[in-house]
């Protein structure tokens, strides 16, 4: 079994497995975090988890985790492995159940006293005008028709419908659609639970947020981004609901047998993969990248909604309530990405499981908005604590592929948070911290409490302190909704 | 008759589940499932599904079989409370399934996964923890 001794301290924040030390290691492992934060890897499989992805044909350069690291199914969450695309494989397990699981933001010229006497009526709004809850139907029912051209277009689809605008695509990861995305590789059933889905929450970890910017680290990169201090802006954070879980399901079950067949060793079955140019390769990325962009529409309709609330709520009240968006995220996905590597610009296949890109400044790939300060990356906290806006660093591009953290973490198994405190009992609390709670589940409230999740704050201090983001400010929430 | 307990896990959740052959260990899986998943409405019209698979290999069929009732489930908004596999044999399997529409769910289950499922013999009968992903 490996150990923390095992690894050598390349830096504070920077600990590396020698890839001698399993001769079924390709390349060296390497975990970016503090030293209490590397600790806590070691408690669960999360570690052992890392190395194997290490073992995958293909893999460039490291097999990388993110100080958020904990436990997943076959990557750990927080990891990062980047592909060669003729030489490497694609693996469902380094993407996850939830597709494009991400958050959007958007933000305001509202001060937080001019919204304060309206919230609990803007949190009530917003709680029925954005479907959430498990098993929970969306604001739009689609025809088989419109999902195929949803799963080809993505958020552009919901624009085009008059849900956003071009505005909001460009401040969207890949325009909102990623060009891969073929709706033929997405099976009928992926299709059947997502024609009823478009605009809903979901439950679980998933929350549409009202926060307030409380501290700004970047003056100048946080007014290049629309934020401000003590003004209001909205989180969304969710994915691509049935459809996505099910082409995950769909693409494990058909992928069981690529192993053997493309000789490739796979040491955990959850890892299972097949070379990115063979036919199944490509449907998975081409599915993938369809599951991808329903859930960019997906956040795009309820940003239309988050918005339609703001108006019916404060639409002469206040003296503008519009609220335009910063950045939409992925922290779930698989994306073709041009990279340097030694030397050579190569064409890689980034997953990117429980963790986020950072593109830096200067960055081909970057909207002209965001050209001189590189992409907002944002990075929401456990319910009840506060959330950040990073940004990515010139040198990230070197340690890990353009990618940082993703969020928290868990820390408690949902039956102990469950057994720790009701539902109630946590609303109150964060009601006592002047944070209004709409659930639809007591019991996923309790699950979800502060306490089950680790500091985020340590989380993006340690991605500061490795050098692959930097703060740009902190938002803080005063009302939540979830599923 | 099979057992199941729900064991510690910290992101999702995960069950213990041993039956006395593998008929029973598969039911006793889709019971625990569905009753951690929701409340079913006795009140209401029963409904009747037939299940029919064949899978890559053991693990594969009961993820593939937890998989099915969860699309299932979703698909016609029902809880099962009747499972009956008529058939077992290498790794195929076929099924009736008796349920009720949904009063109450509980948790929102994505997938049975394959994470730490390996069906052993054990004091308890064949075993194996299945984690699913919430």
């Amino acid at each position: 079994m490996v150990r923390k001794q095992d690894f050598r301290k390349v830096t504070p924040y920077v600990w590396e497995l020698p890839k001698d030390v399993d001769r079924r290691m390709r390349v060296p492992a390497r975990v970016y975090a503090s030293e209490k934060l590397f600790e806590q890897a070691f408690r669960d499989r999360s570690i052992e988890q890392l190395i194997n992805v290490a073992m995958l044909p293909g893999i460039v350069r490291y097999a990388m985790a993110m100080p958020d690291i904990h436990q997943g199914y076959g990557f750990p969450i927080g990891g990062v492995a980047a592909f060669d695309y003729e030489q490497g494989i694609i693996s469902p397990g380094g993407v996850g159940y939830d597709i494009n699981c991400g958050v959007r933001m958007l933000a305001s010229n509202l001060e937080y006293e001019e919204v304060e006497p309206y919230l609990e009526e803007l949190a009530s709004t917003l709680y029925h005008k954005c479907p959430s809850g498990v098993g929970g139907k969306g604001i739009i029912r689609l025809s088989w028709s419109e999902l195929e051209a949803v799963l080809e277009e993505g958020a552009s689809w919901a624009c085009r419908k008059g849900y956003g605008d071009q505005e909001d695509l460009l401040r969207t990861e890949e325009g909102g659609c990623l060009p891969q995305a073929r709706a033929s590789a997405v099976p009928d059933r992926a299709k059947e639970r997502g024609r009823p889905q478009l605009g809903s929450l979901g439950a679980g970890n998933h929350f549409l947020e009202i926060d307030i910017v409380d501290e700004v680290y970047d003056a100048d990169v946080a007014e290049a981004f629309g934020l401000q201090l003590n003004r209001v802006v909205v989180q969304i954070h969710c994915g691509s609901r049935g459809l996505g879980h099910e082409v995950c399901t769909q693409y494990l079950r058909r992928l069981q047998d690529a192993p053997c067949r493309y000789s490739i060793t796979v040491p955990d079955r959850e890892l299972v993969a097949a070379p990115v140019e063979s036919p199944e390769g490509q449907d998975y990325l081409a599915a993938m990248a369809a599951a991808a962009n329903y859930a960019f529409a997906n956040r795009q309709v309820l940003a239309y909604a988050v918005r339609l609330g703001f108006e019916d709520v404060l639409a002469g009240k206040v003296s503008n309530w519009a609220l335009w968006q910063v950045y939409d995220v992925a922290h779930n996905i698989a994306k073709v990405e041009s990279h340097m590597v030694e030397g050579k610009k190569k064409r890689l296949v980034v997953h990117r499981k429980g963790a986020t890109r950072a593109f830096p400044p200067g960055h081909h790939d970057l909207p002209p908005i965001y050209q001189a300060t590189g992409h907002p990356v944002l990075v929401p906290g456990s319910m009840g604590t506060a959330s950040y806006v990073l940004v990515g660093t010139e040198q990230n591009l070197a340690l890990t592929f353009g990618s940082t953290c993703h969020g928290a973490g868990r820390t408690m198994s949902r039956r102990a948070a469950a057994r720790s405190a009701r539902g109630e009992a946590v609303r109150g609390a964060l009601r006592g911290q002047g944070i209004r709670v709409w659930a639809r589940s007591m019991r996923g409230l309790a699950e979800e409490a502060p306490a089950a999740y680790k500091d985020v704050s340590l989380v993006v201090d340690a991605v500061a302190g490795a050098g692959i983001a930097r703060k740009v400010a902190r938002v803080r929430p005063i009302a939540v909704i979830k599923g | 008759m099979g057992t199941w307990r729900e064991v510690e896990h910290t992101a999702d959740l995960a069950i213990w589940v041993c039956g006395c052959d593998l008929s029973d260990l598969f039911t006793s899986a889709a019971q625990a499932m569905m009753s951690l998943m929701a409340r079913p409405d006795e009140s209401a019209q029963p409904v009747t599904l037939g299940v029919c698979l064949d899978s890559y290999d053991l693990e594969a069929l009961l993820v593939d079989w937890l998989n099915e009732l969860l699309y299932l489930s979703e698909r016609h908004n029902v809880v099962f409370t009747a499972i009956d596999i008529r058939r077992m044999e290498g790794t195929s399997l076929e099924a009736q399934l008796g349920g009720y529409p949904i009063a109450r769910r509980l948790r929102g289950i994505k997938a049975a996964t394959y994470h730490e499922l390996e069906i052993e013999r054990t004091a308890e009968g064949l075993c194996t923890q299945i984690v699913f992903d919430v």
